[in-house]
């Protein structure tokens, strides 16, 4: 029964080429839909990973840096370095909203550098200076390739013109971009020059970060400690909470529609066999084992979509940022997991339709010519 | 001679519709047939051939009555039940062959053994017997699409006789055969019931199949008659002189008190649109 269920499959390559290829694109939206947000999220943390501190201290009530607003007198920043069991510090001062490069208004992470504070500014540069001096900023390269803006050129931070000075890597996402300036710059805009807004602290060797966070509320007035893991964490889960439910709804239509595609063409299959579905029939087979054959048949088609969208998402897919440098892509095996199990169902509804036809032939019309 | 009855009918009926539209298409048929007996069943068109077929078949559920196979009441069985004996009981043999088209010989061969009784072994030898017998060993590889219509119908008949039913049905076996070819597979089923010991039942409007045959029913009307052999009336069409049964013949025209016969609706047409210029030259009435 698998076999006539196959070969008639394999009777029409082309016809379940095309079906498999239409079904593979459908689910390649959902893997394209959750690398993005993949990508975007983890670009939207790739700051604080970079910067590697141990304990991220800010404002009391402060809990993450996207979206939010922190504020601490620079007294502070220079007692929590002066602390045992700190290293060293690097503060920034923070503002996240639009940027104007280019004519066009980019939501942006701007950091404001003190002269001291180098290993805060950007980690890898593609053209010009890391750092960025008074009426300077740092701009990422992506933003410059798409709007033609370069060195020299001015961007517009609020109501204050500013030359760009470098161009730097790995510092885009749709959502937000990181935009590096010196502290002055920042501070006069926020007025805010003897202050920051988040200070990164470095460990001594053998202290843990828990502790160290700890001990820095402790003795240090109205501001939050935390170790890096858990400062970061909440970052990615507020960029997780703000994008699932459309990742999710995403998901959903790419699924349906490969739902759809797989439904058609079971149904089309089982439709245009029902002269030997009735023969099946007369011949002593259940409409059970006829269902399982259509089911098989779903699984089939699903089954080759999964491979083509496997070998699609590793070749285009890899490719498309070269092509499309705003996106971010992260094509994770766990995205390819939920397909397979997402395919068990898929299968199991496509093949209702197919199901429906199946007990509706009536194994007499073999008699008929 | 025939010894056990394996097809029994006890009063046997099928009623399509109800009240005003009812249509009795087969009314209280009893009929046995023994092991080893090739069984005509002719009649009119519309005269409940296939529906009798189909519930020999245990494809269709009868209105009233009995059907017997092996002395086991059919139609007392729940619909799974009656798909795994029909599967074991019964062959069929169509007259569009009714093969899967994307399996080969071999496969369609073994297409329902599965749910016979025989183990694999038992079933591979029983197929290379039944391609030997039927003369297909050579194109036991080869898709049904690339066989002439008689090599079709053999292939069929092989997977008719997979699972050793008892009986096996065949609608219209010779339709879509020339004569030869026809013949052949008639010989063929004649063979099944006299070597193999089934009991077989075609269903044929094939005059040639009655030289093959052990005992013709005569159906009309959904009732049953025993008819003998020789029981033939053969005229001539008057419009292509074709030779009819005028005992059989379904296409018939009273013209001024006499009773002309027909091998089709189109001659009858051209007849009746010019019945003297036909019914001068032709002797062909009956009555």
């Amino acid at each position: 029964m698998l076999k006539w269920s196959l070969k008639n499959l394999l009777a029409e390559p082309v016809r379940l080429l095309l079906s498999a290829a239409a079904v593979a694109l459908s689910l390649m939206l959902v893997v394209f839909f959750s690398a993005v947000f993949e990508g975007e999220s983890e670009q939207m943390v790739v700051y604080l990973e970079k910067m590697d501190a141990d304990v991220w201290v800010m404002q009391k009530g402060v809990s993450n840096m996207h979206m939010a607003t922190s504020m601490l007198w620079d007294w502070k920043a220079d007692k929590i370095a002066r602390l045992p069991g700190v290293e060293n510090t690097a503060a920034i001062l923070y503002f996240n909203g639009p940027v104007k490069i280019g004519g066009k208004d980019w939501f942006s992470y701007v950091i404001g550098l003190k002269p001291e504070m180098r290993r805060a500014g950007p980690w890898a540069m593609a053209e010009g200076a890391a750092f960025p001096g008074p009426g300077e900023a740092v701009i990422p390269e992506v933003i410059a390739k798409l709007t033609g803006v370069g060195l020299g050129d001015a961007i517009t931070l609020v109501d204050r013109d500013l030359k760009v000075a470098g161009l730097s890597r790995e510092t885009f996402s749709m959502s937000s971009a990181l935009v590096f300036v010196s502290h002055e710059d920042l501070g006069r805009l926020l007025e805010g020059r003897d202050q920051y807004s988040y200070v990164m602290v470095y460990a001594k060797p053998d202290v843990p970060p828990a502790a160290l966070a700890t001990q820095i509320k402790a003795e240090i007035d109205k501001v939050n400690a935390l170790p890096s893991a858990v400062f970061i964490e909440n970052d990615r889960e507020l960029a997780l909470q703000m994008g699932s439910e459309i990742i999710q709804m995403m998901t959903l239509i790419g699924a349906l529609l490969a739902t759809v595609i797989i439904a058609f063409t079971a149904y089309t299959q089982v439709a245009r066999k029902r002269r030997e579905l009735a023969v099946i029939k007369a011949l002593g087979f259940r409409p059970d084992q006829i269902y399982g054959a259509a089911l098989f048949q779903s699984l089939t088609v699903i089954a080759l979509a999964l491979l083509l969208t496997f070998a699609l998402s590793y070749t285009v897919l890899a490719a498309l940022p070269a092509l499309v440098p705003q996106i971010n892509l992260a094509v994770r095996l766990r995205h390819f997991v939920s397909l397979v199990l997402l395919a068990v169902p898929m299968a199991i509804l496509a093949a209702l339709g197919a199901a429906r036809t199946v007990q509706k032939v009536d194994p007499v019309t073999i008699f008929q010519d | 001679m025939p010894q056990r009855v394996l097809l029994q009918t006890r009063e046997l009926s099928k009623t399509f519709g109800s009240g005003a539209s009812e249509v009795r298409a087969v009314e209280g048929v009893n009929l046995s047939i023994f092991e080893g007996e090739l069984v005509l069943i002719m009649g009119p068109s519309g005269s409940g051939k296939t529906t009798l077929l189909s519930m020999l078949g245990t494809l269709l559920r009868p209105s009233a009555g009995h059907i017997l196979i092996d002395g086991e009441d059919m139609y007392a069985l729940a619909d799974a039940a009656l798909a795994a004996l029909r599967a074991r009981k019964i062959g069929f043999v169509f007259q569009a062959f009714n093969l899967l088209e994307a399996l080969n010989v071999e496969e369609n061969i073994l297409f329902p053994a599965r749910l016979g009784i025989l183990g694999r072994s038992e079933v591979k030898k029983r197929m290379e017997g039944l391609l030997a017998q039927l003369g297909l060993d050579k194109r036991r590889k080869v898709l049904p699409k690339t066989l002439s219509g008689g090599e079709k119908q053999r292939v069929a008949i092989a997977r008719a006789l997979i699972n050793r039913p008892p009986i096996v049905l065949a609608d219209e076996p010779t339709g879509n055969l020339d004569s030869r070819k026809g013949q052949d597979v008639l010989m063929i089923l004649h063979d099944i019931a006299r070597d193999a010991g089934c009991a077989v039942v075609v269903v044929t409007h094939d005059p040639r199949a009655e030289d093959v045959a052990d005992r013709i029913l005569w159906l009309e009307d959904g009732a049953l008659h025993d008819r003998k052999q020789e029981d033939h009336a053969w005229v001539r069409d008057p419009v292509c002189g074709m030779r009819v049964d005028a005992w059989t013949a379904s296409i018939k025209y009273e013209n001024k008190g006499r009773t002309f016969v027909f091998c089709s609706e189109r001659c009858r047409m051209r007849f009746q649109a010019e019945p003297v210029a036909f019914a001068i030259h032709r002797e062909s009435e009956k009555g």
